[in-house]
């Protein structure tokens, strides 16, 4: 039989979770505009949610299967219904960054719906919570426009679904919907499938309706990606012309679900792993150790947990399995970007709760309460924790998220290029300018990317046809440069470097600490 | 134009999704809530104590009506307590002579609680015969069984402990086709028997808003006498009667028990099947025109009503669509949205096979039966053509009742549901 998770949350778990949700909507929305810098990601999910209510389209240029477009479809669903759309909290990825932090919240309540049954603990959601909402890992890629936040929170609702225990078919038909709709949000969803299968195989046993639960929940699951499936079979981009799979050499004549599939995969290798170590120490660690060191071993206690009580904890193994099946998508060697971590963060809070919770169990209700409190207190006064840091000259001062305002600069050089780069100008941008030069007036329709002037024949061939004497300025975001020479493994962006090296001239530049934004006009 | 076209197609396929999807809400119904147990059998039965009239409406069944008079008089419940009415129409001389020979042969073992009603005026049919048959019935409970069903021998104390306890007038116990292996749409007519009876029936009971079944059905006889018994008009005098009970606020027990079920048999010809679902459809739609579901108190019972009873209405439109679907499928080339939108019904349609494939396994566990391998390959071909033919009936229908047509067009009964073996020791006996 199913476990019965379902028990009352009662008056302290009413406070506990009220407390998560406030807190978490803080920690998220307070500075949210201000910090962190705007990215290349977000940049791209807005113009694509942008494309979809303007131009009808998923994407201003050819969309080429990258990933799948349920997180910009509710993207563009959220702005659509705000009175000023994109503009309407000051500009197109503060409107986005807001349904992020709506995301989050709702996700803290799952979050927390999730560990409670689990373990039947309180303190333990409570302290999984406490990580989600203020871990700074946590707080600087989930205030962030990205799909994996919108995937997380498909995800957790799958897992809270499934968590309620109550036999019906509607809550598998629902749990196995968000689950799919989490795949076509943001693939890396499908390292989940394990365990959420599992989950939803062991809540079906030995129920009167065990055959229709599961048969609904896969069937469910399989509604988003077929949709997504047929949608690349109607414009005949399923498969590439020729059943050509070769990645060296991508097909000319269409793009390809299937062949952009096979060339994600194909993109692993040592390098991957030396990138997820690299990543680990430069983007990881630095913000937060706790969380991903206390949950790593908090993965290997709570899979020894379940060992010693497969009956009454399932929710170990799951949220176990969980941890093993992401993880072994981080390690593998693939491609890795730094905010891939992401969908890890809620399932290292899920252990970590879910141990304390069991060391916990015979603890008096007043001892779990206080340490509970200390643990916070602690993390929250401690300098170089969760709020509190040391300043340059090691004075005492509240986190960079909650008080650097670095969002500012970028919107100092947008406002420089509206007021010296005439609209008809050929602009090589970042993408996280590509919205607010084409939603707001003047418009700016002849700037793009520089990873589409590098790889989209419409771009690259017919507007700047490789040649730097077609481009008039280059606005340089922060760390653009390097993403160029990244990109240029094929010299397609030299002609870019060309015209910034040899013949640009910076009119605009801006340093502050680690930031460097630049205007470079290109001399003829 | 096209976006005419294209309009139609959008609102077709919300409007046939939303259907599709309100379907599949009902088949799966008692899977969903969990009225599983409130509607099982009681597992602890009293002594009998309420008297029956069961009533067996016979045309042409000389095969299978010895058989069912047998088993129904050998119930366990004292012949005491049990009076056995068949009734005839009296041109048809094969049965009547089968059912006195019968009835003789009982008198012989000392069974003298069976008897033959015959009638001789119109309407020949089914709600005529009953009502005939009401008038010579002394049970205080009134069920229905057809010629070729096979009862279960504790059905009786079962519903007498309903009864009894619960203090119900109308208790619809659970109706089973059995012979899901005997050709190719018979799997498919038998799990809507089961969908029907296991789960739907019991949505609609909880909104007290119920088409009755055919048999099986048993209500206290002072009711029946006080409605008039059935409408002779109808072609679908149970669901009929059951609306009629439910406008005049009667609550209705349903009970599906796999142990207990009435057993039956799909007609034996694809013609008959179709023949037998042109009938109901029909009815369905007499019945709607009929009004008397606008006496329902509420709006919900009111819709589901009017819901079910248009069924065939839409059925038959799905059945005058779907060429024109096929042929749009060639000639028009529709925009990715559009085209999206359209392949929601498809998903249904998906979702109802899985359904129908899962629920033959539960068909098959409940009766101890084991399908073989092929089963569901075969109805994974035989899907389409079946709603095909569902749709042809509704199509046919439709044509019938606007060209007046409403005789009764009688389904042959030939005891598939029964084993050669039974049938011959029934033979034998007699």
């Amino acid at each position: 039989m199913a476990p019965n998770w379902s028990t009352p949350l009662g008056r302290s778990g009413r406070q506990a979770l009220a407390f998560s949700l406030v807190s978490g909507a803080i920690t998220h929305a307070y500075h949210v505009f201000q910090y962190p810098l705007y990215v290349t990601d977000e940049g791209i999910y807005v113009q694509q949610a942008w494309s979809v209510v303007r131009e009808g389209m998923l994407s201003p240029y050819t969309y080429f299967y990258d990933h799948a477009p349920g997180g910009w479809l509710l993207m563009a669903a959220w702005a659509n219904i705000l009175p000023g759309q994109f503009e309407a909290f000051g500009n197109a990825i503060n409107t986005i960054r807001v349904l992020m932090v709506i995301a989050h919240v709702i996700s803290v309540g799952l979050l927390f719906g999730i560990t409670r049954r689990f373990s039947g603990s309180v303190s333990g959601a409570f302290l999984a919570c406490f990580l989600f909402n203020f871990s700074p890992l946590a707080v600087y890629y989930q205030r962030q426009v990205l799909l994996d936040n919108l995937m997380v929170l498909w995800l957790l609702l799958s897992i809270y679904l499934l968590s309620r225990a109550d036999n019906r078919l509607v809550t598998a038909m629902g749990s196995g919907f968000a689950f799919g709709v989490a795949l076509v949000t943001k693939e890396n969803a499908l390292f989940f499938v394990p365990a959420l299968a599992y989950l939803s195989y062991k809540m079906a046993s030995g129920e009167r309706n065990r055959r229709f639960q599961l048969q609904f929940w896969w069937f469910a699951a399989a509604i988003p990606v077929s949709v997504y499936i047929l949608f690349a079979e109607l414009k005949n981009e399923l498969l590439p012309s020729g059943f050509d799979f070769n990645v060296s050499n991508p097909p000319a004549n269409h793009v390809s679900l299937l062949y952009s599939i096979w060339w994600q995969i194909s993109r692993s290798g040592p390098q991957g792993r030396n990138l997820f170590v690299q990543l680990m120490e430069g983007s990881w660690l630095s913000r937060d150790p706790y969380i991903l060191i206390a949950g790593c071993i908090a993965v290997v206690l709570v899979l020894l947990l379940w060992s010693q009580d497969r009956e009454n904890r399932l929710g170990y193994l799951v949220a176990g399995m969980m941890a093993m099946g992401y993880g072994f998508y981080m390690v593998r060697g693939s491609i890795l970007l730094d905010f891939y971590v992401v969908p890890m963060i809620p399932v290292l809070a899920m252990n970590i709760g879910l141990l304390y919770a069991a060391v916990m169990k015979k603890a008096p209700e007043r001892a779990k309460i206080a340490l509970t409190a200390a643990i916070v207190v602690l993390a929250l006064i401690i300098p170089g924790g969760y709020f509190v840091a040391r300043g340059t000259q090691g004075n005492l001062q509240a986190h960079d998220l909650y008080h650097l305002e670095v969002t500012a600069l970028q919107e100092q050089q947008i406002a420089w290029v509206r007021k010296n780069v005439p609209p008809n100008s050929r602009l090589i941008i970042d993408d996280d300018m590509w919205t607010a030069l084409h939603d707001v007036k003047p418009y700016y329709p002849r700037a793009h990317s520089h990873f589409k002037a590098a790889s989209d024949p419409a771009v690259r061939d017919k507007l700047f046809r490789r040649n730097w004497q077609n481009i008039d300025y280059v606005i340089m975001s922060n760390k653009m440069r390097a993403a160029m020479e990244r990109n240029n493994g094929n010299g397609a962006e030299n002609y870019m470097l060309d015209a910034i090296d040899q013949h640009g001239q910076r009119v605009w530049d801006l340093n502050r600490g680690g930031i460097h934004l630049a205007v470079y006009k290109i001399e003829k | 134009m096209e976006s005419l076209v294209y309009g139609a197609l959008v609102t077709i396929s919300v409007l046939l999704s939303i259907q599709a999807a309100h379907i599949l809400y009902l088949m799966i119904y008692t899977w969903d809530q969990d009225v599983g147990e409130l509607t099982k059998a009681p597992e602890e039965l009293i002594e009998p104590r309420l008297s029956f009239t069961a009533i067996v409406p016979a045309r042409h069944e000389e095969e299978v009506i010895a058989t069912t008079l047998e088993r129904m008089v050998h119930c366990n419940y004292p012949t005491t307590l049990l009076q056995v009415i068949v009734v005839c129409s009296v041109d048809d001389t094969g049965t009547i002579d089968r059912v006195a020979e019968k009835i003789d042969d009982l008198r012989r073992e000392g069974l003298y609680n069976a008897e033959l009603v015959v009638f001789d005026d119109l309407p020949i049919n089914k709600p005529h015969g009953l009502n005939c048959a009401l008038q010579r019935a002394q049970g205080e409970v009134v069920t229905i069984f057809d010629a070729e069903d096979e009862m279960h021998p504790e059905i009786l104390r079962v519903i007498n402990t309903v009864m009894s306890t619960e203090g119900v007038n109308i208790v619809q116990a659970g109706v089973q086709l059995m012979n899901y292996g005997s050709n190719w749409y018979s799997t498919f007519n038998v799990l809507e028997y089961f969908f029907w009876f296991k789960s739907r029936l019991h949505h609609h009971a909880k909104h007290n808003s119920i088409p009755l079944g055919g048999n099986t059905c048993f209500f206290s006889r002072e009711l029946l006498a006080r409605v008039g018994g059935w409408d002779e008009t109808n072609l679908t005098e149970d669901a009929e009667i059951g609306l009629r009970m439910s406008s005049l606020g009667e609550h209705v027990r349903v009970m599906y028990d796999d142990r207990y079920v009435t057993k039956e048999e799909t007609p034996p010809s694809l013609g008959q099947f179709i023949k037998q679902r042109t009938r109901w459809n029909q009815g369905f739609m007499q019945t709607l025109r009929k009004g008397t579901w606008r006496q329902m108190p509420t709006f919900h019972q009111r819709f589901l009503a009017c819901y079910t009873l248009a069924f065939p209405y839409a059925q038959a439109l799905l059945g005058l669509y779907t060429p024109v679907a096929l042929l749009l499928i060639f000639v028009l080339h529709t925009p990715v949205p559009v085209a999206l939108v359209s392949f929601i019904p498809v998903l249904l349609l998906i979702a109802h096979f899985l359904t129908a494939a899962v629920g033959l396994r539960e068909f098959t566990d409940a009766h101890g039966m084991v399908p073989s391998r092929t089963t569901v390959v075969k109805m994974a071909f035989m899907w389409i053509p079946y709603q095909l033919v569902l749709a042809y009936a509704a199509v046919r229908a439709l044509r019938r009742q606007l060209s007046g047509q409403g005789n009764w067009e009688k389904t042959k009964h030939v005891g598939a549901h029964r084993t050669t073996l039974e049938n011959e020791e029934v033979r034998s006996g007699a």
